[in-house]
């Protein structure tokens, strides 16, 4: 009887020595499955949250603008010429890095920054606040790009552009105000706005006009504004009118009473005519700076004055094969601008250009490009012969550039 | 005086002539409202007036929220437009 009592005891401990086993095994079994779908889940959570939208969201974007350019100037002036060449990497004047931050408060609220690094140092393109108030205004201050024609706003940019350089005589008109813009629909058509008010420009001694600084040098306002009008269903043309006006005299000299007037026209044509897709852009604007007299260099106590009215125009091409076949073919763009540049006669900086420019580019991805520009740029000097310039001096600059181009 | 009178017939020849232009090709086009267009559509006809079409997987769909109203600001899309552009970006990311 104690033999079978001990041989009981005995299996009844091995079997809870199997049972025990076996609960201890299924639970690690579990513990590793649920280890595993923890991650997975945990991972999935994170993702969620990442792409959950959220009342602030920050995020940077930019561009890069990188090459090089060759360049050969020659300067001819009563029958004698003087050649100077130089070749630069930076791509001169076209080099820029500019990171952009763009910070989302809810639904109303965008802050946009991009400061920018180039051949004139560190800078800021634009700093402002957007408030989107109603459907069709969008409400903004800070320092602004002015809508004066579209190619300072949306075609300048290293990745947008087609060819290496910009066209003559479109300054950068950036400015500290206030803005309101909106896209309006009119049937099939569309219109869009654009008003700003700015500090305004200075006049140079010189007669030319800048931005500088966030101080006023006058109680008069710039207004700048623009009005752009698609009147295809498929928005494939755009053309705008603009126009920039104000007092740009300096309230402690004698200039106050100097006034600017800007107006432009711009076109924008994209079409797409299988297997190429064509983009026609121009802009023409014109300026007259009045009511002032001018500051002999040579002699400060003598006064001057001219008809400061300038000119300024382009038209830009660019075909692409983009529907073709064949995935390197459709990659490549050839472009051609042709542009003026006339500054006022009898100046310091009289002068008449004309400029042509080809490019071939090659698109690497939607926004990265290696392009190959050349640009030809014949001017005829106007300036004032009493003010000790050379007119009738001729100068043809030829550049040849590689760049490289993308935005991030 | 003359010259001011010379360069408004240009000017009125030159409107002249790109609104025959325009007219002439807007015959050709079909009309639809933006409200009946696809985000893909509006997509494909804006992106490409400045710049190349960009991918919907180039940015993440709170990204694409965001540069949504960097570009409604650039372009000054309205915004239906904008909405349908960021919701099929959104969607096909």
């Amino acid at each position: 009887m104690k033999l079978l009592n001990k041989l009981t005891i005995r299996i009844l401990a091995i079997c809870l020595f199997v049972l025990a086993s076996t609960v201890t095994r299924a639970q690690e079994a579990t513990t590793v499955v649920d280890s595993s779908l923890l991650n997975r889940v945990s991972s999935l959570e994170n993702e969620a949250n990442y792409i959950k939208p959220r009342e602030s969201h920050l995020m940077a974007v930019g561009l890069l603008t990188f090459g090089f350019v060759s360049n050969k100037t020659t300067v001819t002036y009563n029958g004698s010429s003087s050649v100077s060449k130089t070749n630069s990497l930076g791509d001169a004047d076209h080099f820029e890095f500019s990171p952009m931050f763009l910070w989302r408060h809810g639904e109303k609220f965008l802050m946009e920054f991009e400061p920018s690094f180039s051949a004139d140092g560190v800078g800021v393109n634009w700093a402002v606040v957007s408030y989107y108030a109603t459907p069709g205004l969008i409400l903004r201050g800070g320092y602004l790009v002015l809508p004066f024609g579209i190619y300072n706003k949306r075609l300048a940019a290293g990745w947008i552009n087609k060819l290496a350089s910009d066209p003559e005589g479109i300054a950068d008109a950036s400015d500290f105000g206030v803005e309101a813009e909106g896209g309006i629909q009119a049937g099939t058509a569309k219109w869009s706005y654009d008003f700003a008010l700015s500090n305004g420009m200075q006049l140079q001694p010189d007669g030319t006009t800048e931005f500088i600084g966030i101080t006023d040098n006058n109680k008069n306002k710039l207004f700048t504004g623009r009005i752009g009008f698609l009147p295809l269903a498929n928005s494939s043309i755009e053309v705008g009118a603009s126009l920039m006006t104000g007092n740009v005299g300096d309230a402690t000299l004698k200039i106050t009473s100097a006034t600017a007037t800007l107006w432009a026209l711009d076109l924008n044509v994209v079409e797409n005519i299988t297997p190429f897709q064509l983009n026609v852009k121009g802009q023409y604007s014109e300026a007259k700076v009045e009511n002032a007299n001018y500051t002999d260099p040579n002699d400060p106590t003598h006064d001057y004055t001219f008809d400061n009215h300038t000119k300024t125009g382009y038209i830009m091409g660019a075909l692409r094969p983009m529907f073709s076949q064949n995935n390197v073919v459709k990659n490549f763009e050839l472009a051609a601008r042709y542009g003026n540049y006339t500054t006022p006669a009898k100046s310091l900086w009289g002068t008449k250009d004309n400029s042509l420019a080809v490019g071939l580019d090659y698109w690497m991805n939607w926004r990265t490009v290696v392009r190959f520009s050349y640009e030809a740029i014949k001017g005829t000097s106007t300036v004032s012969e009493n003010l000790g310039g050379n007119p009738g001096e001729i100068t043809k600059s030829n550049s040849a550039y590689i760049q490289f181009c993308i935005e991030l | 005086m003359k010259l001011i009178n010379n360069k408004m017939a240009i000017l009125s020849i030159l409107v002249v002539v790109v609104g025959s232009i325009v007219m002439l090709l807007n015959s050709c086009t079909a009309s639809q409202k933006i409200s009946m267009k696809s985000g893909a559509q509006l997509w494909s006809e804006n992106c490409q007036r400045c710049h190349n079409t960009p991918s919907p997987s180039a940015f993440s769909p709170e990204q694409w929220e965001t540069i949504g109203m960097h570009m409604q600001s650039r372009a000054l899309l309205t915004n239906t437009e904008r909405d349908k552009i960021v919701d099929f970006l959104k969607s096909a990311n």
